[in-house]
């Protein structure tokens, strides 16, 4: 049961991560609370989907950001209203199959060797002896010198690095690439409500 | 109260350090216990774990970045994919925008420095030559000396030899299923035809027929990619799944679920495995493992569409079951059996 949920929660609603960043730093001014936001809105499906899973997962999980965005706002100590003013329509991709879908080959290749040259070096380097040349955590220490227990924190490390990075999509580039892209992806959502 | 600035964080820390920890492989089911009863105290335990979790697993796929390369340290960034990755295509055709650039600088270097060397090369390198040949009907599992294993299906010729630096096998025809040892040192090559398919550590199949080349991966990343270095063919990038099929200059890449590859290499267990495929199809399935060949003598029973799953040895079974369930009328012979409409 929970592994099927698990499965699910990451086939389906984690892959949506990028866009769920893009909704949370349009309508969220607080950069700061973002991570926190995100992480309650997943906490949030997670539990919905355990009695019901969701037809479409994705405009699911955007309409419970929607929702809990709206819910903080009206608690009024966070922030003030006036920032989300195009909260009313919310413009959801109901397509499912969506290009932020982890599909095989070259792309996430790219996207994960990405994030991996975006870590640290010293992490960078734990993470290639393990993950490419598939040394043990105990081979990786001996081969760069250092201790079992410090490789063990550079992957922990790592994982949260690569987590936000692939998974990141849009939010993870550069501003001006990233702004580009949301003026994309507003004129590719009216053309779907038009349909 | 759930939303103070480090609370994601912190709980993110947490469920870092416990995957790490499981990485790290002294794992005890004390551990095991302790990490469930973390897991079930919050859902935002659960899905902070649970997205960590996938990218770490999803990152494995970056061993497809050491396929093939020596293995000396860690590359410099950029150097290490992306340079190489421009260079890959998952598509039949490769963009001719990126030829000509630093890689095939380097492989016709390499191409150089192999003329120089290769004399040397030749004398020391291969240990053990051996040549494997199933007769129609019959498949075989062999174990190599490096502790890799080949499954030969009916009808197969693979030449094996195992060098120092290399494992090169040669599947002059037929098809067979690999599972390749783990070995950094020494690439895991299958040449077939003017194609090659490198791996690491990895299960694929190969297989030749009249004008095509197919490539299954149930395991692993393997690269295809020209046998003579031919800089105009692509290289493609192979994950678990992939199922490539290369007719002279094209690569069709389908990716598939593992449960649906696993089936294409199911004729190790004695099993085909046909899912909507014209009968046409299916009946050659049968043929290349059996000598008592089925023949089609009318064309609107070729193209009947079929499932299910039989016993490649039985392939009178299979008719049988064909003339119950369809419009086929079956001639069965010592030789052959010939279908026909009624």
């Amino acid at each position: 049961m929970t592994a099927d949920l698990d499965a699910w929660f990451v086939e389906e609603i984690l892959v949506h991560e990028g866009a769920l960043r893009h909704y949370l730093a349009r309508h969220w001014p607080n950069v700061d609370e973002r991570a926190d936001l995100r992480q309650e809105v997943y906490a949030r499906v997670y539990q919905a989907a355990a009695s019901e899973l969701p037809r479409h997962p994705k405009a699911f999980l955007l309409t419970t950001a929607r929702h809990l965005v709206v819910d903080r706002a009206r608690r009024g100590k966070v922030v003030s209203i006036e920032p989300m003013g195009d909260l009313e329509p919310l413009h959801v991709l109901v397509d499912e199959v969506s290009p932020e879908r982890w599909c095989g080959g070259r792309q996430v290749l790219r996207r994960l060797s990405d994030a991996l040259d975006r870590l640290p070096d010293r992490c960078r380097e734990v993470v290639w002896l393990r993950r490419v040349e598939e040394l043990s955590q105990r081979e990786v220490a001996q081969r760069m010198g250092i201790t079992e227990k410090t490789v063990e924190k550079h992957i922990a490390k790592g994982m949260r690095l690569l987590a936000d990075q692939f998974l990141g999509g849009d939010d993870a580039q550069p501003r001006a690439r990233r702004d580009a892209g949301a003026d994309h992806r507003d004129a590719d959502d009216d053309a779907r409500h038009a349909d | 109260m759930h939303a103070t600035p480090t609370d994601a964080a912190a709980i993110e820390t947490v469920a870092a350090d416990w995957l790490a920890r499981r990485d790290a492989g002294a794992w005890s089911d004390d551990d095991a216990r302790a990490l469930e009863a973390w897991l079930q105290a919050a859902t935002a335990h659960r899905v902070a774990f649970l997205r960590l979790d996938a990218v770490w697993a999803e990152s494995g796929r970056l061993q497809a970045l050491g396929a093939g390369r020596d293995r000396t340290g860690v590359p410099p960034r950029a150097q290490a994919g992306l340079a190489d990755l421009s260079m890959l295509t998952f598509a039949p055709r490769a963009s001719a925008r990126h030829r000509g650039r630093g890689r095939w600088a380097a492989a016709a270097f390499a191409a150089c420095l192999a003329l120089v060397a290769g004399g040397a090369w030749f004398v020391s390198a291969p240990v053990d030559p051996v040549d494997y040949h199933t007769p129609r009907g019959v498949t075989r599992t062999v174990t190599l000396a490096d502790g890799s294993s080949t499954t030969l299906a009916s009808n197969t010729a693979l030449a094996v030899r195992l060098s120092r630096s290399e494992r090169h096998l040669v599947l002059a025809s037929g098809e067979a299923f690999f599972e390749a040892a783990k070995d950094p040192q020494r690439p895991f090559v299958v040449e077939a035809g003017d194609r090659r398919v490198v791996a690491i550590g990895t299960r694929f199949s190969v297989r030749r027929e009249a004008d095509a080349l197919r490539v299954v991966v149930t395991e692993g990343t393997v690269r295809l990619e020209p046998a003579d270095g031919d800089i105009r063919q692509p290289t493609t990038l192979l994950p678990a799944g992939s199922v490539a099929t290369v007719r002279r200059d094209a690569v069709l890449v389908r990716s598939l679920s593992l449960a649906e590859v696993e089936e294409l290499v199911d004729w190790r267990s004695g099993r085909l495995v046909f899912r909507d495929t014209a009968l046409t199809d299916a009946v050659a399935e049968f043929n290349r493992f059996n000598t008592r060949q089925i023949v089609i003598a009318d064309a609107s029973v070729g193209a009947l569409r079929i499932g299910g799953s039989f016993r490649w040895e039985n392939a009178e079974g299979f008719v049988r079951l064909l003339e119950r369930g369809f419009p086929v009328e079956a001639e069965y012979g010592r030789e052959k059996i010939v279908l026909r409409a009624p």
